[in-house]
This record gives C-alpha cells, sequence and structure tokens, in this order.
C-alpha cells in the first residue's frame, strides 16, 4: 500500500464520502438568497454559490454523483466488454470477424461523441448519461480481452484442457479470464477516470444532471457565468474534480508498473 | 538571427492587435440574443422587432402613457367600422429613393392578411375586412366588427409595395424607410444599420455569452450594452469608472402561468396557496435590478386601463400551509407539481428559487428545463402544469382577448393555461364595445381584479431596463418596454 | 502492399457503412414522437404530417435506412429544423474554422509533446523522466471544460491579455488552441517518449553511439527521424481526441465550428444537423485512420516492399 501512497488515500476519501455523501451534504439545495456568490471566507471554506447553495456540501454531493456513475458505467463496460471479447476471440471464424467490425465501429466515433449525441437524443438525466457511457465504453474492454485472449488460446493449459474436453463456458471461466485480469484492472483503473470526466463533460454541457442536482461538470459550467465576480465557483468543483482524477490515474500507472502488463503487441490506446 | 526575432515580435504584435479595436467610428451595441427576421411581416422575437422600430416606420405607434399616437399617418374615424389613414410627413424614403405611400401600407396589411402568407401577425389584424386605397397617401380600412382599439393594431413595420407584392423575403436584406439605412449583415455576430440623419454607423454586435459581453465592455469592444445580465454582473460593471449605468422601471411583464384545466390546479384555493408561498419581495431584493416593481396586473399602473392600488398576495407562508391543509394536502401526502421553464439560465434560476419557496410550504416542485422550442410548444399544447415567462411591450389592452378569452386557446390566441370564466368573457367583450375611453378602462379595470382573484397566472414583476455604456456614449435614452429607439439619439465622443 | 490496400479498403467501407447505420438510428432513439419533440414552436397538424413524410418516418425502418444512405450518396444531408436551410450548407459554413482549430492545436500539441518526450527519453528514469510523464499526467487528469475556464480567468479576466471567446481575429484562437492541445499533447508526449525508447534500443543506436557521436546528437538525429513514423500514424489516430475534444472546447470558447454545431443543434433538438455533424466527424475520423495507415505502410520499407514475413 505505501508505494502507491497519496493517490490511494485521496480515492478512498472520495469513495467514503461519496458513500457518506447523502447524510453530510444535507444543505446541497438549500437555497440562501442573502450569501449569493460570497467567496470562501473563515466560516464557509467554500463558499457559496449563485443561489447561496454552500459550495461544499454542493461538491460532496457532486462527489456522490461522479461516484456513481464512475463505478456503474464502468462495472456495465468491464462485464459485456470482457464477455463479448473472450468469447469473440476464443470462437473465432464468423463470430470473431463480425464482433472485430462492431468494435471498429464504435470505436470510429472520436472521444465522446457517441456519449454525447446519445445522451442529447435520450434527453438529460442522470440515468441516460450511464446509459450513453456504457455504451460507449464496453469496446475498449471487449478489444483489449479479445487481443488478450487470442494471445493466451494457444498457451498449453489451454491447449491440454481442451483437449480433455473441458466445456468451453468452463474454460473461459475458469483458464482465461483469471489470466487476464490484470491488464483489465489496469484498463478499468483509467476507465473510471475517464467516466469521471466524461460524467463531468456531459453534465457541463447540459446532458447530465438536471437542476438542482449537482455535478462537478454542471457546477464548472454554472460558475462560470460567473467568473468575473466569483472565480471560486469553477475553481474549487475543478481543484476537486482534478485531484481525484489525477490520483484514479496515479493509480493506474503504478498498478501497471507494478503488475508489469506487457502490452508492447497490441496496439497503442 | 536578428530579423528573425523582429519577425517574431511582428507577429506577436499581429496577434495581441487582434484583439480590441477602440478606435472604431460606430457605435457598437452588443446583443443577447441575434435577431431572426429583419421582416417585420413575419419577425416575433423581442430583438428583431426592436431592430426593425428602427428600419421601418409603421402608422401608429405609442406614446408613453400607452395612448394610441399617429406615426407616419393621422387617423380619423369615419365610422365604427371606417377608418381612413392619411399619411403625413415623417414619412420616409426607401432605400430605391421611393417615399413611402398608401400603396405600400396596402400591400404590407394585405400581404399579412393573406392566409397563404402565414405571417404571425394575421391574427392581431384579422378583424380587417378590406383595405382600399383612396389616393397616394390616403387607405381605408374596413372592419368587420367594430374595435376602439383597432389603430392600436397597425404597428407592424410597412414594406415596399414592390416587395409585397412580389412575395420577396426580407428577412436578411430589410427594406424599410425608417431613421437608419441597412448596410450589411455578413454574419449572425454582425449587423451594421447607418443612422439617415448623420451618417453614423451602429453595429449590433451578438455576444451570446454573458461575461464576453460585460468583458467586451469594459475593454471597448463594444460601446452599449442593454439588459440580459446578471444582477451581479451589473453591479461589477458599475463599479469600473469607465462605465455608465442607468435604470429604468419597464413595463414587461413576468408571471407565472398555470394550467387552469389540470386536475390539481383547477382549484383555485391551491392556486392561491402557491401565490402566498412565493417571497416575491426577496426575490426581487436578490435577484432583479434596482428599478424593478412587484406586479399584481398585466398592465402596468399607469396604463390608462391599469389596475391601481391592487390587493397584492402577501407573502405568508403560514397561509399558504393552512390552505394547502385545507384541501386535503399534509407532510404525508404532499402536493407535486411540474415546473417548466426554457433552458434560459435566469429563468431556471429564479425557477429552483421559487422551488425552494414552495418546498417550504410543503408542495414539492419538479423542476424540467427544455430548450426553447420543444418548451414553447409544450406551453401551446396545454402540456403543463406551471410555468415562468414574461409578456414584452404589452401597450394595447388587447391582450387581454388574446391570454384570457375562452376562445383564446392555442392555436387561435394565447390562453395557453385554457382559463374559462364566462364572467372574464363579457368584461373583455364589453370593454371592445363600448365607446368612451372611460368606461371602457373601468371594464379592463375590473377584468383586471378578477384576474387577480381567479388567478390563472400569478403576477410576479415588472423588469426593470438597464444599460451599460462607456463613458464616451451619450444621449441614449432607455424605453420602458426596452427597445433600442435610444439609438436614434445617441452619440459617440471621440477622445 | 496490393492485398493489403484491398482489405483495409473493404474492412473500411464495412465500418463506414455501420457507423452510417447507427448514426441512421439516432433518430429513432428519440423518446417519444421524435417529429413531436423536433416540431416545437410551429407544429399543426399539416406540419406535422408533412414533417413526417419529409423525414419519411412514415415508411418501413429498412425503406428508411436505404433513403438515407441514397440521400447521403447525392449529398443532401436533410434540412435544419430550425432554421430550414440544408444541413450540407450549414456544416460546410463551419467545417474551416474547426480545421483551423485543430490544425493550431496540433502545432501547440507537436511544441509542448516533442520536447516533453525528447527529454523523459533521454533522461529515463531519472527525476526529468518523472517530471515530464507527471505534467503528461496532469494533462490527462485535467479536461479540457476546465482548463477552459481557467485559462479564461487567468489570461481573460485577470490579465486582459486575450479575448475571453469567438472567433475574433488571430488572439482568440490561442486559448482555444492551447486547451485542445494540451490534451493531445499529453497522450502524445507519452507516445514521444515510448516509441522514442523503443528506437533507442536497435541497433544502429548502438553503433552511432560507439562511433562517439554525443548522446544529444543521436537521439535527435538518428533516433528521431526513425521514430517519426510510428509517431505519425499514432498522430493520424489521436487526431480522434481533436476531433472529439473539439466539441466541448468549442462549446467553451463559443468557437464557431462543427463541434459547437453539434452542441447547439443537440440543444434545440435539430436531429438533422446532430446526425449530419456526427456523421462528418466520424467519417473524418476513420478516413484519416486508413489513410494513415496506408501512408504509413508505403513509406515504411518493410511494409511496402514485402509481405515476405
Amino acid at each position: 500500500m505505501r508505494q502507491y501512497g497519496l493517490a490511494v488515500w485521496i480515492i478512498i476519501v472520495w469513495v467514503t464520502i461519496s458513500i457518506l455523501g447523502p447524510f453530510l451534504a444535507t444543505e446541497s439545495h438549500t437555497i440562501q438568497l442573502q450569501v449569493i456568490l460570497n467567496g470562501p471566507d473563515m466560516h464557509n471554506w467554500f463558499g457559496y454559490d449563485d443561489l447561496g447553495r454552500s459550495v461544499f456540501h454542493r461538491l460532496l454531493a457532486g462527489s456522490l454523483t461522479s461516484c456513481i456513475v464512475a463505478f456503474t458505467v464502468i462495472a456495465i463496460s468491464v462485464t459485456f466488454g470482457t464477455i463479448l471479447g473472450t468469447i469473440s476471440a476464443y470462437l473465432g471464424g464468423v463470430v470473431d470477424l463480425i464482433v472485430v467490425r462492431l468494435i471498429d465501429i464504435f470505436l470510429a466515433f472520436p472521444g465522446i461523441l457517441l456519449a454525447i449525441a446519445l445522451a442529447g437524443i435520450l434527453g438529460p438525466g442522470i440515468d441516460n448519461v450511464v446509459i450513453a457511457l456504457s455504451v460507449v465504453g464496453w469496446v475498449g474492454f471487449a478489444r483489449l480481452a479479445r487481443a488478450q485472449t487470442l494471445s493466451l488460446k494457444h498457451r498449453e493449459h489451454v491447449v491440454a484442457a481442451r483437449a480433455l474436453g473441458t466445456r468451453k463456458r468452463i474454460i473461459i471461466l475458469r483458464h482465461l479470464i483469471p489470466l487476464i485480469s490484470a491488464p483489465l484492472l489496469i484498463e478499468a483503473t483509467f476507465g473510471i477516470a475517464a467516466v469521471i470526466i466524461a460524467e463531468a463533460g456531459l453534465s457541463f454541457l447540459g446532458l447530465g444532471v438536471q437542476a438542482p442536482d449537482a455535478s462537478w461538470g454542471s457546477m464548472i459550467r454554472d460558475g462560470a457565468r460567473y467568473m468575473l465576480v466569483a472565480p471560486h465557483l469553477v475553481i474549487i468543483p475543478g481543484a476537486a474534480l482534478m485531484i481525484v482524477v489525477l490520483s484514479v490515474n496515479l493509480l493506474g500507472d503504478r498498478l501497471r508498473d507494478r503488475l508489469d502488463v506487457k502490452t508492447d503487441n497490441m496496439e497503442q490506446d | 538571427m536578428g530579423r528573425l526575432y523582429y519577425l517574431f515580435l511582428i507577429f506577436i504584435f499581429l496577434l495581441l492587435s487582434g484583439c480590441s479595436d477602440p478606435g472604431s467610428q460606430s457605435i457598437r451595441f452588443a446583443l443577447a440574443s441575434t435577431p431572426i427576421s429583419l421582416d417585420p411581416r413575419y419577425a416575433t422575437d423581442a430583438t428583431s422587432s426592436r431592430i426593425n422600430r428602427l428600419l421601418y416606420q409603421r402608422l401608429v405607434d405609442f406614446d408613453g402613457q400607452f395612448k394610441m399616437q399617429p406615426a407616419v399617418a393621422n387617423w380619423h374615424k369615419i365610422s365604427e367600422k371606417h377608418y381612413r389613414f392619411k399619411l403625413n410627413a415623417s414619412r420616409g424614403y426607401f432605400a430605391d429613393g421611393k417615399r413611402l405611400s398608401a400603396s405600400d401600407v396596402q400591400a404590407t396589411y394585405s400581404y399579412i392578411l393573406d392566409p397563404d402568407n402565414a405571417s404571425p401577425h394575421r391574427g392581431s389584424i384579422q378583424l380587417i375586412d378590406r383595405i382600399v386605397l383612396i389616393d397616394s397617401l390616403t387607405v381605408d380600412f374596413y372592419l368587420k366588427k367594430p374595435d376602439p382599439l383597432f389603430p392600436g393594431y397597425l404597428v407592424i413595420g410597412i414594406v415596399p409595395q414592390q416587395v409585397a407584392v412580389r412575395k420577396q423575403s426580407l428577412n436578411k436584406k430589410p427594406k424599410g424607410s425608417g431613421g437608419f439605412d441597412f448596410i450589411a449583415w455578413p454574419d449572425a455576430s454582425r449587423l451594421v444599420l447607418q443612422r439617415k440623419t448623420d451618417k453614423q454607423q451602429i453595429e449590433f454586435v451578438y455576444v451570446h455569452d454573458a461575461t464576453v459581453r460585460a468583458l467586451k465592455l469594459m475593454r471597448g469592444e463594444v460601446d452599449l450594452l442593454q439588459n440580459d445580465l446578471p444582477r451581479e454582473l451589473v453591479h461589477y460593471l458599475g463599479s469600473k469608472k469607465e462605465i455608465s449605468l442607468h435604470h429604468l422601471a419597464g413595463n414587461n411583464f413576468t408571471y407565472i402561468g398555470f394550467n387552469v384545466s389540470d386536475p390539481v390546479l383547477n382549484n383555485p384555493t391551491i392556486r392561491k396557496a402557491v401565490a402566498h408561498a412565493i417571497n416575491r419581495p426577496a426575490l426581487v431584493k436578490y435577484l432583479l435590478g434596482g428599478k424593478t416593481r412587484l406586479a399584481n396586473a398585466l398592465l402596468v399602473p399607469e396604463h390608462w386601463a391599469g389596475l391601481k392600488n391592487a390587493k397584492a398576495y402577501d407573502y405568508d407562508p403560514e397561509l399558504a400551509r393552512s390552505l394547502l391543509q385545507s384541501q386535503g394536502y399534509n407532510r404525508n401526502k404532499p402536493l407535486i407539481l411540474e415546473y417548466k421553464t426554457s433552458s434560459d439560465p435566469f429563468r431556471i434560476r429564479i425557477a429552483t428559487i421559487i422551488q425552494q419557496q414552495l418546498n417550504e410550504v410543503g408542495i414539492k416542485v419538479r423542476l424540467k428545463s427544455f430548450d426553447w422550442g420543444t418548451f414553447y410548444g409544450d406551453i401551446k399544447n396545454g402540456r403543463f402544469q406551471m410555468y415562468s415567462l414574461s409578456w414584452v411591450g404589452i401597450k394595447n389592452p388587447d391582450i387581454f382577448r388574446y391570454v384570457f378569452h375562452s376562445q383564446s386557446i392555442p392555436p387561435q390566441g394565447a390562453n395557453r393555461g385554457r382559463y374559462v370564466n364566462q364572467k372574464v368573457d363579457g368584461l373583455i367583450e364589453r370593454a371592445e364595445t363600448s365607446a368612451d375611453v372611460a368606461s371602457r378602462s373601468q371594464y379592463y379595470r375590473d377584468l383586471q381584479k378578477q384576474l387577480l382573484h381567479d388567478l390563472p397566472y400569478i403576477p410576479l414583476w415588472y423588469e426593470e431596463h438597464f444599460v451599460a455604456s462607456r463613458n464616451n456614449i451619450s444621449g441614449y435614452r432607455l424605453a420602458a418596454d426596452g427597445n433600442y429607439d435610444g439609438l436614434f439619439m445617441a452619440v459617440k465622443k471621440y477622445r | 502492399m496490393l492485398r493489403l490496400l484491398i482489405t483495409r479498403l473493404l474492412s473500411t467501407a464495412v465500418v463506414v457503412l455501420g457507423v452510417v447505420c447507427l448514426v441512421f438510428l439516432l433518430i429513432h432513439l428519440v423518446p417519444g414522437d421524435p417529429v413531436d419533440v423536433m416540431l416545437g414552436e410551429n407544429a399543426q397538424m399539416a406540419d406535422r404530417q408533412a414533417l413526417r413524410e419529409a423525414l419519411g418516418l412514415n415508411q418501413p425502418i429498412g425503406n428508411q435506412l436505404l433513403t438515407y444512405i441514397g440521400n447521403l450518396f447525392k449529398g443532401d444531408l436533410g434540412q435544419s429544423l430550425h432554421s430550414r436551410t440544408p444541413v450540407s450548407s450549414m456544416l460546410l459554413e463551419r467545417i474551416p474554422a474547426t480545421v483551423e482549430l485543430a490544425l493550431v492545436s496540433l502545432l501547440v500539441a507537436c511544441l509542448i509533446a516533442f520536447p516533453l518526450g525528447i527529454i523523459a527519453a533521454l533522461n529515463r528514469g531519472k527525476a526529468w523522466d518523472k517530471t515530464a510523464m507527471g505534467v503528461s499526467l496532469l494533462g490527462v487528469s485535467v479536461p479540457n471544460f476546465l482548463l477552459g475556464p481557467v485559462l479564461i480567468l487567468l489570461f481573460s479576466i485577470s490579465l486582459g491579455w486575450l479575448p475571453v471567446s469567438g472567433k475574433d481575429g488571430l488572439a482568440s484562437m490561442v486559448l482555444p488552441a492551447i486547451t485542445l492541445g494540451t490534451a493531445l499533447a499529453a497522450v502524445l508526449s507519452r507516445m514521444v517518449r515510448s516509441t522514442l525508447l523503443e528506437v533507442l534500443h536497435e541497433d544502429y543506436i548502438r553503433t552511432a553511439r560507439a562511433k562517439g557521436l554525443s548522446h544529444i546528437r543521436v537521439v535527435i538525429f538518428h533516433a528521431l527521424p526513425n521514430a517519426m513514423l510510428p509517431i505519425i500514424t499514432l498522430l493520424g489516430l489521436q487526431l480522434g481526441v481533436l476531433l472529439g475534444g473539439a466539441v466541448i472546447t468549442e462549446t467553451v470558447f463559443s468557437w464557431p465550428g462543427i463541434g459547437k454545431l453539434t452542441i447547439d443543434a443537440i440543444m434545440k433538438r435539430d436531429y438533422p444537423v446532430v446526425q449530419a455533424c456526427v456523421l462528418l466527424i466520424s467519417i473524418t475520423y476513420v478516413v484519416v485512420n486508413v489513410f494513415t495507415d496506408i501512408v504509413y505502410g508505403w513509406i515504411d520499407p518493410r511494409v511496402r516492399l514485402g509481405d515476405r514475413s
């Protein structure tokens, strides 16, 4: 644990306050007109927003949003993507061809463009964000799982299992997936960071959470309107976002170094 | 190496000089929304209408007391259904040199009356039966039924006869006889007009973002901006010494509209409870400009048909709670309402505060914001429980028929709340047919009192107007309905 | 080589077809009746019917798809619901702005990423390497909708050096290009570093070093040119980062390009425009990828001359 250092602690704090969030962030919707746009001071370290709501409480509420969305989307993406990728690589043939094309098609949409379009079309709301990001997210895991499985397919223990007549399902579950779990874990970690940013981005565009719920992305967008007079509204949620994402990325980096994953054979992401 | 260095410096200089241009001779007026159409036969949005006032002339206008007055024509009533308009000396010239004449007037209004042309203004003048050209300066209007407010409907900009006859579109290339010539509209962000009297150029610069608009003003990239800034930014601008601020009480009416046909909101007690639950003074104090006034009726009190000394719905959360309880709502069974707004951030801000205020008396409000098209469509089709909007530039009491008469449910009119009250219908009709101003205004006053009692709308406030200008701009006067007529007299001084 | 070309083109064609189908499907994902949602302001019974027919929504879905594809070949991307202008002309109007921004951002990205990557590769494992890669990690962790406003806060509002937003002369391109460029630079610098490191292990490098050339000369004149090839390929792939990031960056800076058009159209529920924009961006990405692949295949003699491996 020690070698991961600060990054992990930040993530632990983040997850904890997200879980405790609903109990702590009691005032995220409480409007106090007389303190509109008040900056940070001795009593309230984070100040108030354009409706006089406590930035601190909204920050906590937003933390919960990003946490839930991130873990949900990654869970769905990893599950679906891994299963599809492994099966496709193992079975080969037409199935593999179709899946590869499918992956290519989804990968043809750069960045979160498809997620933006989907979220825009499905309508605002956090559930649509989860759907949109999951639809886009499974692809990376499918590709990774497939590539890994392809290289493992001809390993001796797999060949042996097949010779013994083990069912395909058991081979995949028992012999393949555990071996590819390391790179998947790393990809998932970076994936969490990416989803946090994506959710914030969608909320920033107005496609995620709706007023009066809080998300770091929508806080930044609303805050940007008052940058001239209340810069803390952009800086504080921005700093929170950056710190959490940086920590997750650092964790991913360290994991990659530690698990010594060789990705030279695979295409660069 | 030396030459490279100088080149580098020049490059940086060129880069940075792309910024501001304080020496520009034109008066640059920042707009929060871009005009949609410079064709007065089709323009309905506030920005387009205000700019069209500069480009086109109209037959009739309104004075400070909201009474009709001649603009480019004088009229007299030959009979109740027959009016004669004679063009006066203030009629101007179109860009091709021809002077505004009666045939232009007839062509314009005939065009609008023709249902095939789908003009949104047709509804306001459909009581015209026919238009007869008498001579080059005189035109007669025959009405289907008498209406003492009639001349007040003829405020639409007049287009040249050729244009109307040939069915040309003036959306992007206006042709008017007004005090300003159209120079250019190269893209959505820049519209250039030229004042006829002294060739002063006015440039309308579209800047969507409020912060950018304020910054541009501070840096001298624009000279004037009017309204559409959050109060905090207005204060901020006011604190800058190179900028002057002026405020004026306005008559644009902001309200909350109810869908009276909704099973929950059909109950007048519920509507009263909502009215008492809203803390309007706090909203005005913290969110709106200093000259904003609380409203209790659609027309401002100083209007000739305005209601003075109306009994307001005070902020009384206790009363609101007891009213709700009397209707069977309590903590276990709270009232749930859906509040729709457009995506305008200011409206969302107000709505969020109202949501909170209603929450305090036990009403759970679901806030839904939509893009304008969807929002407006929902409102017109009655797919709402409550919403908030403003009526801009209301002069003529014909608005009451348009909004509250039982026959004005969309698409016939703007009775979006589906409000039906025979007493109100009767008052509207009696006002329309009464001969003298005194009884007419009394009917309108009684009408507004009844509306205040029934609450199809909760009147909120009359928004103020403000203009922020650089110190070298003088002579720009605000108008109570927020138009840009001040540009007729604005002057830019140079150092 | 020719066989490679043909297979690649064929698979690309399949992908393009898939993209077109997916984009076509978007309009059918609209909850509720898409026509109702789209018409909003001017909806009357007649209009609704007309729009439904115009969009072909009363046809079976197979026919609709074929019509859509047919129209695409004719260059007909439909009409904007909001302004009634042809979508293709709207796109043409906005493309130059995005292209300008993309190119300048690419320049910024290279200016940042190459030095950073080279320094990291030169000082592998040491402090400079960690710093450079730390900076790169920071770049990945700060999204452009955060960096943009912060840059605005600093350079436009506090210092007043640069315009806040809009496209208004050369100076207005600086902040958007930096915002978009740094996102790319973060990823690019890692690639430069890792590609350089790979190349540095090659024999010819050892030879150069053995000849007595200084480390820096070796890196810049011997390693870098050989590393350029994979880097250029990766650049082509990373165009996607630029295109995807442009959507948010253009929104932050009100830059009148395709990205902003997409968002505006989504906000206005102008679905034909949304479809067209998404299609344009994705197809561009696919085409650039294929192009880069082919060019790389052609330039790299190992690929051009022999499939003999």
